[in-house]
């Protein structure tokens, strides 16, 4: 059965392949599979621009990432589990919550310049706008959905408010949390590109990659640095479902 | 449309088909004839605030394409090259006003099938500094930030040639892109050290204060062409006569602006959005020719490939095809 | 001294287009140390909000509850209740859960691990320790709320018809469970129920409490020998006149 989960992307190869061999679509508009893998090899060895390789581009985009997600982790997990514990801090902060949360990170690309420049801190404030809102939300919902009844166990039990906080709330939240955690980080890998285009100081990332593949007109290599950032963010996605399975062995 | 009524018990039928279709025909013939007439719109793009196109928006405004009978649409504004070559790789355009190394590289490596047809200035770029900064010679650039409009433009091309002629490693220099209307906001704000872009933006830095020049593309390369007029190989296959049209319309705006500077500069202003000072300044930097410069695109292609960007096993050959001049040729010869 | 419950009244706001419920009205109530009490009566009579004033969990509109003659506080390990659906804490093991409450209390690791483990063999929960709640049948589950609770060596044990959730043969395991439990500790225990057979088979006294505002209707002492025989006469006698005066009652009102 494990044969059947790689039925349809194999399928979908052949068929991309097809298309390209035969010659309906010019090539530099859609690069067979066979150029793709031959432009992702050139990434590794010669890099573009060259010079500049894959795997440095890899490394600089998670670290980037990693900076937008753990500040916004940081500050949405304890605001959602106030938000969520009080009705009134929920009531005066969701209208302004609710008004930014719809504005696209990208839209926020200019102001982040003056704000931030343009370096990784421009670059990690984008992925924070887009991996906040899902954190958020999904933190409150964790513990608001915690049934009254063991908040009320625990009270019987002798806990105090720090208590119900940390032994309660939280663990109880951990789920929902995670959820949050799991869907800001797909989110925010997914602004990555966006977010490298404010610029790259270092001249290192893989949105910055494709750009200047873009520059030079090579597709092959584009869709060669978006199947490493779709494999990347796979991979990321299915550390933190590990992870999950570790640390939320009830569920 | 049929109207029916009924008359004595008996239906008749009014047929009012015929009239409708009638009235159709005639609209479409009137939209046919009167595009006809004015004939099929050719589509071409600029960059934006490129003081360097200037005989473009001179052309447009002073009516001369119009004039060859040409229904001329502006279909793009762009923020630089790689950009105005997407969008003829993606058929958008039928010819454009665009720098020759972008264009080269769209081609070298097959995504564009475009064609020079005629030259439009050559020089017209700066390296530019903070205004206080200690920077005095090229060589000090190095572990410095210079921005560029893009990878294999043909301002990239003047840093990495100016750091070559003075013997400075490109990876000691950091070269990163940043749009040139953000160039400026940048230096002034020490996010680069440097910055290079097609004038008007280096003139821009010097009246706002911002900036310095640290040295001009005329002083790295005399006499390298910068911006090229290219046409799409399909358009210059269907419509040759229309191609030709253009670049005679181009040639009388090249010949317009070095005649009569100062209504020029006014156009220049209208285009840009920048005070005359600055686009006076800019326009000074800049050799408006229509000649083409065969040593010089032979010199891009080799930069190009040396750093990477194409692969070229035929220089001559490639550059023969890219650099059409039978129709300037032509239209100089009339 | 024991439980004292004085004038206790509580009333519900109105909620929608209904006015307001008075679900206890001037209750009274004294009961010694080391005593198990039953209260059976009608849904919706207001047995459960008794039970959670005494715990603490609500406040009464009136009247006070005294525990040897001083006021209870909220959130005071004075008092325990067991609630019907367990309410375990999912992320916890058996053996965490039952140790929470010392956690709270700030006894420190090994002291309270000890004691938990204690309560874990005399539930026979051995071998299920470190599962969790969800690997647990209702029966194990309801035994470790029990420890959890009794751990705390409460003065005063609520429990809120503990044993609603279990199949009947479960129940009635769970019932001589709680009285073997009881025999030794002599915890003073209120235990609520629907069950009229339940509160015989293992009361000390049986309260019947009216529709609401819940009064005391009739009292009725449990003198059965122990161990208790489900299926004596006595125990079927006392059943049935239970019952009557609980039909006496009639159907509750509509809630």
């Amino acid at each position: 059965m494990r044969m059947g989960r790689y039925l349809v992307p194999l399928a979908f190869l052949i068929v991309w392949q097809g298309i390209a061999s035969s010659g309906i679509i010019p090539e530099y508009k859609l690069p067979s599979p066979a150029a793709v893998m031959a432009a992702f090899g050139e990434l590794i060895m010669t890099g573009m621009p060259p010079g500049h390789k894959l795997p440095s581009h890899l490394l600089m985009s998670l670290y980037r990432v990693a900076l937008g997600f753990f500040i916004a982790a940081a500050v949405a997990v304890p605001l959602g589990i106030l938000m969520g514990w009080s009705r009134r801090l929920q009531y005066l902060i969701s209208p302004l919550v609710e008004m930014v949360r719809p504005v696209p990170p990208l839209a926020w690309i200019p102001l982040s310049i003056l704000w931030f420049g343009i370096g990784i801190k421009s670059a990690a404030f984008i992925i924070f706008l887009g991996a906040f809102f899902p954190m958020l939300l999904n933190t409150i919902a964790g513990v608001q959905s915690i049934p009254k009844i063991l908040l009320e166990a625990a009270r019987t039990l002798g806990a105090d408010q720090g208590n119900l906080l940390m032994k309660v709330l939280l663990p109880g939240a951990l789920p929902s949390i995670f959820l949050g955690l799991r869907i800001g980080l797909g989110i925010g890998w997914m602004t990555l590109v966006a977010a490298e285009f404010t610029g790259v100081k270092s001249g290192y990332g893989l949105g910055y990659m494709i750009m200047t593949a873009r520059d030079i007109q090579r597709s092959d290599e584009i869709i060669a640095g978006m199947v490493v950032i779709g494999l990347t963010g796979l991979l990321i996605d299915a550390l933190i479902r590990k992870a999950e399975a570790k640390l939320l062995p009830w569920q | 449309m049929t109207k029916r009524t009924k008359a004595k018990g008996v239906e008749k039928m009014t047929n009012r088909k015929p009239a409708v279709m009638g009235l159709a025909i005639i609209f479409m013939l009137a939209l046919f004839l009167g595009n006809a007439w004015a004939a099929n719109p050719v589509r071409i793009g600029f960059l934006q605030a490129d003081i360097h196109q200037l005989s473009c928006w001179v052309a447009l405004e002073k009516g001369f394409y119009k004039e060859q009978g040409l229904d001329v649409k502006v279909a793009g504004i762009f923020k630089a090259g790689p950009e105005e070559m997407s969008a003829f790789a993606a058929g958008e355009l039928d010819m454009g006003y665009v720098g020759e190394a972008p264009a080269t590289t769209a081609v070298a490596n097959g995504a564009a099938r475009v064609q020079v047809l005629a030259q439009v200035n050559t020089e017209g770029s700066a390296i530019m500094v903070g205004k206080d900064a200690k920077i005095a010679k090229v060589s000090e650039l190095a572990n410095k930030s210079v921005a560029v409009p893009g990878h294999s433009t043909v301002q990239d091309f003047l840093v990495r040639k100016s750091l070559e002629q003075n013997k400075v490693p490109a990876d000691k220099v950091k070269i990163i892109v940043v749009k040139p209307p953000e160039m400026i906001g940048a230096l002034r704000t020490n996010q680069i050290d440097a910055f290079i872009a097609w004038e008007p933006y280096p003139a821009k830095a010097q009246t706002m204060g911002v900036g310095k020049v640290l040295v001009t593309s005329a002083h790295i390369w005399p006499g390298h062409p910068c911006c090229v007029l290219v046409v799409d190989d399909k358009f210059l296959k269907a419509r040759p006569a229309d191609a030709m049209k253009m670049v005679a319309a181009h040639v009388k705006a090249t010949n317009f602006i070095n005649q009569h500077p100062k209504e020029a500069l006014k156009i220049g202003v209208k285009y840009t959005g920048m005070d005359p000072d600055t686009v006076r300044l800019a326009m000074h930097n800049v050799n408006y020719t229509y000649k083409i410069s065969v040593e010089g695109e032979r010199e891009y292609v080799s930069l190009l490939a040396r750093q990477g960007f194409i692969k070229i096993k035929d220089v001559d050959a490639f550059v023969a095809h890219f650099l059409n001049g039978k129709i300037l040729e032509a239209v100089l010869g009339k | 001294m024991g439980l004292e419950l004085k004038g206790l009244t509580k009333t519900f706001p109105a909620q929608g287009n209904g006015d307001e419920v008075e679900v206890l009205s001037g209750f009274n109530l004294k009961l010694d140390h080391g005593r198990f009490l039953s209260l059976v009566g009608p849904s919706g009579c207001g047995k459960t909000t008794l039970l959670r004033i005494i715990a603490g969990l609500e406040p009464a509109s009136r009247g006070e509850v005294l525990l040897d003659g001083a006021p209870l506080r909220p959130s005071t390990t004075e008092t325990g209740l067991v609630f019907q659906q367990y309410a375990l804490f999912p992320w916890r093991t058996a053996l965490q859960n039952i140790e929470m409450g010392l956690q709270f209390k700030g006894v420190d690791v090994e002291q309270r691990r000890r004691e938990a483990m204690e309560y874990v063999e005399a539930f026979g929960l051995m071998g299920f320790e470190h599962r969790y709640p969800k690997d647990l049948s209702g029966g194990m589950q309801q035994r470790v709320a029990i420890a959890r609770t009794l751990i705390m060596q409460p003065k005063l044990v609520l429990m809120d018809e503990p044993f609603g959730s279990l199949d009947s043969q479960t129940r009635n395991n769970m019932q001589e469970f709680l009285l073997g439990i009881w025999e030794k500790r002599r915890d003073t225990i209120i235990f609520v129920t629907h069950n009229v057979d339940e509160a015989v088979f293992l009361s000390e006294e049986v309260l019947v409490l009216s529709r609401r505002p819940a009064r005391i209707l009739a009292k009725f002492p449990v003198e059965a020998p122990r161990p208790r025989d489900r299926t004596s006469a006595e125990n079927n006698q006392l059943r049935k006149v239970v019952l009557d005066v609980l039909r006496s009652e009639g159907p509750p009102p509509p809630v």
